[in-house]
């Protein structure tokens, strides 16, 4: 088992390795000079323009601003920001670093209970009005875009009602409006799933055994029957974090957070080269230690998995 | 280890009781006075600071020799009077007495010195405010790092300083310098900048969350008085509608309304009695550069393109109400402005007979022609391209160019038709008339080119009486205006809603008014 954690963690390298090349080209083959966005309306101060361009190595070759910065990375602080005059990248991102997977752990924290109990409503209610009325809404909840429901939310609760702010970070109650808004996605996928996956275990023979057997009916859905759909509902939550996670650009914006996923937008625009590939590379990192952590998680739960990594 | 469901749903519950921990910290603000800003600052150094998010918020921790007041003149600050040198060009200051730093040291001549030395340091980065020292003398061989001093600033006492010119610059007293404490370094390290603030202003820097705000609180010793408030909170917000709705909410005291915003603004009844509505200190042109497109050589061509613009209409239909018709060089409300300049007015007939005469009757033989800009201005560009299209038959295209690229193909001189605009930085007339047209100018983006003009100038910036500077200013404009240099078009609005709670604070043409007498009830 520990042996397999090693080989997959091994397995990361040629990944990120291939994101910090691909971002570096990427990045530095948008038009627009970091410079030039640096002094703006000024840009004609061409003294200033190049010993700007000096400072930041920007006058060298792009073979060795690459290997430059490979070495800082390697060094562990990514560089200079350009946008925030003499700040190391590790500075800037260090306030951010935590808030967008909070954000998508809350709304994945908030998302399970939810989907699982009503794709358990809409299997056991199968074709009658309350499934039609579930998978509706589902439909719903899938389909409205995250920024149109946060527009609503934000005018119903915080302009119209005052019970929650429109925006920013730092407080509790900052918090609910954006996980809410990135929840309620994923909650009706889950559920989709979770009616799904019922729909299917609950036509299986051993609950018909466990029924046989006189088992109480509320054991037998919440027992045997939603704990053997478990197991393919946790592989999709993990998918869901990533997605999640990446979903919280968007949130963050319309909400105001101060998070990775809104640093990424501002310093792309900002031409701050350093410090979107710095953000590039932890959503890179991310996601790599996600898809681990669930084929791991998933060893945990099943068995049958455990043996074939043993194999 | 065998993990049931029921320990996956506890893993769950606990990561949710972490995240709820986590984010229980709340600040509680006392009186604050909050208010949006666009982004973050890039940085919160006096001396090295060129953009205007951050020179917003130093405005309020930082004063120079003199300041601009909320009708938008320059008064006395940390110099209560000034004189020019008996023995040359420069000025000696005599400096306001009882000041206190932000860390209780006494400002004195000292501190001017040493800001004036740190803007020039070579490798300290000096910011763009370096630029205003050129005139003084010895500031070349401290640049280059052959002096370690200014030779030309002079500490006659602690209240008294001379410096002196290689030319008379006359403006210099309203330069936006912000005097630091010469001790902060010896104090507080290199790094000082981002702990404390160095200044006199009736504000201190408290501290800088990135991507949320940027809190100051008041400043007991301010030489104007204790603020009336507990503290400033520079909300940073990007997005122009969640400005407004934080307003909406009360999350904000005073909005700085973005030009995303203004329309849906000013057309809302609930805003009517909170709305403060100035022309901003942006002198907006639509430059014709003659090197670049022949037809742009011929004075009836530029005169023709001058009056196809229907500018009330513009200010109208395009900004709804969210603009100011300019018909000059000189914004109002700027020291230096001409009043009595006449309308440009709208004549399609007499710009079609001047094309007709120019050789291109209804447009034909005009070769194509781009009229660029950044996304900012593409409707304005649209409306420009049909208007022209429509009245003068001139074949012109929209193209829309990233700003970075498109501010050094303007510098460069590389781009023919463009609408543009120049902010003010200093309260004179001069931050126009010497910049954007004046011949040796790297601004003088549209290349139009008159030595009578260029003479008017340098002679106006060595003349100190207001009102006859301003005459050499008005002289200049008119040579620029009747050989239709440019086209001035219409110039953009500054909106600012303010609580009825909110006193003493303003949202003036040049940003964000004076903080120090700002009340909320």
């Amino acid at each position: 088992m520990f042996r397999y954690f090693l080989r997959r963690l091994a397995g990361l390298t040629p990944v990120l390795g291939a994101a910090i090349v691909v971002t570096f080209l990427a990045i530095r083959a948008l038009p627009g000079d970091p410079v030039g966005v640096m002094l703006s309306d000024h840009s004609a101060d061409v003294a200033m323009a190049t010993r700007l361009r000096a400072e930041y190595g920007l006058d060298r070759p792009l073979p060795e601003q690459f290997l430059r910065y490979v070495w800082d990375i390697f060094t562990g602080n990514f560089g200079l920001s350009f946008r925030y005059v003499h700040r190391p990248v590790w500075e800037v991102l260090r306030d951010s670093l935590l808030i967008s997977p909070l954000l998508a752990l809350g709304a994945l924290a908030l998302a399970l209970p939810i989907g699982v109990l009503l794709g358990v409503q809409a299997a056991l209610h199968r074709n009658t009005m309350r499934d039609t009325a579930i998978i509706v809404s589902l439909v719903a909840g899938l389909s409205i875009p995250n920024f149109g429901i946060a527009t609503f939310l934000v005018y119903l609760f915080s302009v119209k009602m005052n019970l929650l702010p429109v925006a920013g970070w730092g407080q509790f109650k900052q918090a609910i409006l954006p996980i809410v808004v990135l929840a309620l996605p994923s909650a009706a996928y889950i559920a989709r799933l979770t009616r799904t996956f019922m729909l299917e275990v609950l036509q299986q023979d051993f609950i018909r055994t466990a029924r046989a057997k006189g088992l109480a009916e509320r054991l037998v859905v919440y027992r045997h029957a939603l704990g053997n759909t478990l197991v393919p509902l946790s592989t999709s939550a993990g998918i869901m974090f990533g997605g999640l996670l990446s979903n919280t650009v968007v949130v963050e914006t319309i909400f105001n957070i101060p998070g990775l996923g809104r640093l990424a937008i501002d310093s792309i625009f900002a031409r701050d080269y350093p410090v979107a590939m710095a953000v590039v590379i932890l959503f890179v990192l991310f996601y790599a230690l996600i898809n681990l952590a669930v084929d791991l998680f998933y060893a945990l739960i099943d068995p049958r998995v455990r043996q074939e990594i043993a194999a | 280890m065998k993990v049931g469901p029921k320990s996956a749903f506890r893993v769950l519950a606990v990561a949710g009781a972490i995240f709820v921990g986590a984010l229980g910290a709340s600040l509680a603000e006392a009186k604050t006075f909050r208010i949006n800003v666009v982004g973050d600052p890039a940085q919160m150094d006096p001396i090295t600071y060129s953009e205007i998010v951050a020179g917003r918020i130093l405005r309020a921790m930082y004063q120079g020799f003199t300041t601009i007041d909320d009708s938008g003149r320059n008064v006395p600050a940390l110099a209560e009077k000034w004189e020019p040198l008996a023995t040359g060009p420069g000025f000696r200051f005599h400096l306001r007495k009882g000041v206190k730093f932000h860390s209780g040291r006494e400002f004195t001549a000292k501190d001017v010195k040493y800001t004036f030395e740190e803007l020039l340091r070579p490798g300290a980065k000096g910011g763009l405010n370096s630029t205003y020292l050129k005139v003084v003398v010895g500031a070349d061989e401290m640049k280059k790092g052959t002096a370690k001093e200014i030779s030309g600033v002079k500490i006659v006492d602690d209240q008294t300083i001379d410096i002196q010119f290689t030319k008379m610059d006359v403006l210099f007293p309203i330069y936006p310098f912000y005097f630091m404490d010469s001790g902060i370094v010896a104090e507080q390290g290199a790094d000082w900048m981002t702990k404390v603030s160095a200044g006199t202003g009736p504000f201190k820097f408290s501290k800088w969350q990135r991507g949320a705000s940027v809190d100051l609180v008041a400043h007991p010793g301010y030489w104007g008085g204790a603020p009336k408030v507990d503290g400033l909170s520079f909300k940073i917000v990007p997005n122009a509608d969640t400005a407004i709705s934080q307003y909406e909410a009360g999350e904000l005291d005073f909005v700085d309304v973005y030009a995303a915003a203004m329309r849906r603004v000013l057309r809302d009844d609930r805003f009517k009695n909170d709305i403060i509505r100035v022309p901003r200190a942006q002198s907006t042109y639509l430059a014709m550069n003659q090197n670049l497109y022949a037809p742009f050589k011929d004075k009836r061509v530029r005169e023709a393109i001058t009056i196809a613009i229907d500018r009330p209409a513009m200010v109208k239909g395009l900004y709804g109400g969210a603009a100011f018709v300019l018909n000059g060089v000189v914004t109002p409300g700027m020291p230096g402005f001409n009043p009595d300049l006449p309308e440009i007015k709208y004549d399609p007939e007499r710009a079609k007979k001047l094309m007709a005469e120019a050789g291109y009757p209804g447009g034909k033989g005009l070769p194509p022609i781009d009229i660029a800009s950044t996304e900012a201005f593409k409707d304005e560009i649209t409306y420009y391209a049909n208007q022209f299209n429509r009245v003068l038959g001139m074949p012109v295209t929209v193209k829309v160019v990233e700003r970075a690229t498109h501010i050094r193909a303007m510098n460069a001189g590389e781009v023919a038709f463009f609408p543009w605009g120049w902010t003010a930085d200093y309260t004179d007339a001069a931050y126009y008339l010497s910049q954007m047209w004046y011949g040796p100018s790297p601004y003088n983006r549209g290349r139009w080119k008159n030595a009578d003009y260029d003479k008017l100038i340098e002679e106006a910036l060595t003349v100190a009486d207001d009102a006859k500077r301003f005459a050499l200013y008005h002289k200049a404009e008119k040579i620029l205006l009747d050989d239709f240099g440019m086209a001035p078009v219409p110039m953009s609005a500054v909106v600012g809603l303010k609580k009825p709670n909110v006193k003493n604070f303003t949202i003036t043409p040049f940003g964000f008014g004076e903080f120090a007498r700002v009340e909320i009830n």
